[in-house]
């Protein structure tokens, strides 16, 4: 063989080992399966939305209208202008939106005159397939001014406005989070809400995986740089030993995270020359409404939140390092970590996480990441029990790690454990 | 004389595999004790233990009176270690190593000073100590590191064939450190491979072969007692049996 090709094997033989084959593997194998379960989702989203029509106008064109819009939407028809026990209705029906029909709304088309329908669009979620549904929402109302805009040129109605004959309805949009409404477009409030929160879990991700490889490696460094034994002999605690790992990879992780954070922003505002990362009035003071907007609290939570994300993905990694026998392997052990994180990351990411069903949803809970990518969405959402529950189970999940990591670095195992993927010889 | 560090029937597993099998000795105050044997007979595994650093199934250690399974942070404000391939924090010089390494035994500035002092003195390193440690040579790396273990003045230093892989130069250079620690009121528990070594430094020795103590005493009562000229010749002969 050509000696060029035996060194090429030789390096191809040493690239390729378990180490690197099996992250591989499980990447692949996690997005198939996330990828199945957000088509699984989506299909979701295909089927007829919910929606509740207030319907004040007494016209039987108006319920014409919204009977010719049965095959994608499923709409229940209420008569009552109370707005509250509207929105109460559509939260009881799980409805995505109120579209109210006025007393004067067939009447004021007959006319030759726009006709306003007031929507709600109701905001439980911001996920990718939530921001779908919503979108959806809205397409009946783009329907109906359709089927008027054809009604009107059917009839020649000429003398009416071409304005008016091409969008007959004028829509008054408002959002609902909560117990909150403001009177503003559900686009505004899903773009607000995207450019507030797009950085948090990409930055999470990096930092949970950079701060897991950072402590393993510095486990098995000591083991490599033959420094473990001489560290183990000091009169110090095993335990002060743990902490002072996890503790300064804590520290250093989150100092990465404030920079990245801060390199994201620009690169976001470098990319769409400063648009994305200003906002209006208009829409800034109807966020403030919402509730949209972060006050100091809840700054604390969602930096509490991930504080404790981190320290639990440290214990791990620093239980996951004590495997490795040198930094090479580093990439090996850590592989169930990178898993567990890649699973809130893409479901938090892409799916509608109150429709998971109860087993999904528990065994996400149950990752301890989870609950930082899911801190956002819900302060959002005011749903601060959900936050300090998850901040809580974080605190227990790092207490327990960081004792089973100082029991384990108090006996043998520290010295003699390790993940040996390579073939038992005969 | 006082004992500084005794062993009784001590007994270490890994798995069913037994390491050290019913293990005794004893080691004097200002004494050097030497554990020789061949390579996998259980010598490192014996030091790691009293080090703290392995723990055991079977039987008593102890160091100046402290029972090591009951106090082992206590133990080791006692003792200090030095494994058989140990390395030192390549991002640090020498003198950041060892500054380092004596505050986290000293109890106050003037502790530290004294111990970073004592070690500069016995590593002679000079200048070198303002060097990062990835420059150093193994020879270097050694005797920064074998100051280290005793730069605390320790009532016990656990040394793991300190010479290994050292040149003819360094190895007499580390051999003499290890020589004067009696001097400074230390005593020496050792491993080594090095006959000739054990012949110059030990006071008393322990012949281990398959985690058994098959020969101890001083080196003139092992040669006579196995008709041997030398202390290789008497290792050979026990070793074989």
């Amino acid at each position: 063989m050509n000696k060029f090709f035996i060194l090429l094997k030789k390096e191809v033989k040493e690239l390729l080992t378990m180490q690197m084959i099996l992250p591989m593997v499980l990447t692949m194998v996690l997005f198939a399966a996330v990828g199945g379960l957000v088509g699984k989702e989506s299909k979701k989203v295909e089927k007829p939305t919910k929606i509740l029509v207030v319907q004040l106008d007494d016209g039987a064109f108006t319920n014409e209208l919204i009977s010719t819009t049965k095959a994608s939407f499923d709409s229940e028809i209420t008569y009552d202008a109370d707005i509250d026990k509207a929105i109460t209705r559509a939260n009881e029906i799980g409805s995505l939106a109120i579209f109210i029909f006025p007393e004067n709304f067939s009447q004021k088309l007959a006319e030759g005159q726009p006709a306003q329908v007031e929507s709600y669009y109701i905001f439980r979620n911001f996920s990718l397939v939530g921001s779908q549904k919503i979108t959806k929402a809205k397409i009946f109302l783009a329907g109906i001014n359709e089927q008027v805009s054809n009604y009107l040129i059917s009839q020649k109605t000429l003398s009416a406005d071409p304005t008016v004959i091409k969008n007959p309805i004028m829509a008054g949009d408002h959002v609902v989070v909560g117990e909150k409404t403001a009177a503003i477009s559900p686009d505004a409030i899903l773009g607000f809400v995207t450019q507030q929160t797009t950085f948090i879990p990409i930055i999470l991700f990096i930092i949970i995986i950079m701060a897991a490889q950072m402590i393993a490696t510095s486990v098995s460094s000591e083991k490599e740089n033959k420094t473990l034994e001489t560290l183990l002999s000091i009169p110090i605690s095993r335990q002060k030993i743990v902490a002072a790992k996890l503790i300064g990879a804590g520290i250093v992780a989150l100092v990465m995270a404030g920079v990245y954070m801060v390199g994201f922003r620009y690169y976001i505002d470098g990319m769409s020359a400063g648009q994305a990362t200003t906002v209006s009035t208009e829409v800034a003071q109807a966020a403030g409404v919402l509730g949209l907007k972060f006050a100091v609290t809840d700054y604390l939570f969602l930096g509490g939140s991930l504080f404790f994300g981190i320290l639990s993905a440290l214990s791990i990694a620093m239980i996951l390092g004590i495997f490795a026998e040198d930094t090479k392997a580093v990439q090996g052990v850590i592989t169930p970590l990178m898993i567990l994180v890649m699973i809130p990351y893409l479901l938090t990411l892409l799916v509608d996480f109150n429709s998971l069903s109860p087993t999904l949803k528990y065994i996400v809970y149950a990752i301890p990441f989870s609950h930082s990518f899911l801190a956002a969405p819900n302060i959002f959402l005011k749903n601060y029990q959900f936050v300090l529950a998850g901040i809580g189970y974080q605190f227990v999940f790092f207490l327990v790690f960081v004792y089973i990591a100082g029991k384990i670095f108090s006996t043998d195992k520290v010295m003699t454990i390790k993940l040996n993927f390579s073939k038992k010889k005969s | 004389m006082s004992k500084i560090l005794e062993v009784k029937n001590f007994y270490k597993n890994y798995g069913s595999f037994t390491a050290v099998s019913n293990v005794s000795f004893e080691i004097e105050d200002k004494e050097i004790f030497a554990l020789i044997g061949p390579n996998g007979a259980g010598k490192s595994t014996a030091l790691k233990t009293i080090a703290t650093i392995l723990s055991f199934e079977r039987g008593n250690i102890s160091i100046c009176g402290v029972d090591l399974k009951k106090e082992p942070e206590k133990v080791r404000d006692l003792i200090s270690y030095l494994p058989e391939e140990a390395g030192a924090y390549k991002n640090l010089t020498g003198i950041g190593y060892l500054d380092f390494m004596a505050s986290l035994y000293a109890k106050n500035s003037a502790d530290k000073k004294r111990y970073v002092d004592f070690a500069r003195e016995i590593c002679g390193l000079g200048g070198k100590l303002k060097d990062k440690v990835s420059t150093y040579s193994k020879g270097m790396t050694r005797k920064l590191l074998i100051s280290r273990a005793i730069m605390t003045r320790p009532k016990l230093a656990i040394l793991d064939e300190p010479t290994s892989g050292l040149d003819v130069v360094n190895a007499m250079e580390v051999r003499n450190i290890i020589k004067g620690l009696k001097d400074e009121g230390m005593s020496v528990l050792l491993s080594s491979h090095n006959m000739l070594e054990i012949e110059y430094l030990a006071d008393r020795i322990a012949i281990i072969n398959h985690g058994k103590i098959i020969d101890s005493g001083t080196i003139s009562k092992i040669k006579s007692d196995n008709n041997a000229r030398n202390l290789e010749e008497a290792f050979v002969k026990l070793a074989k049996l």
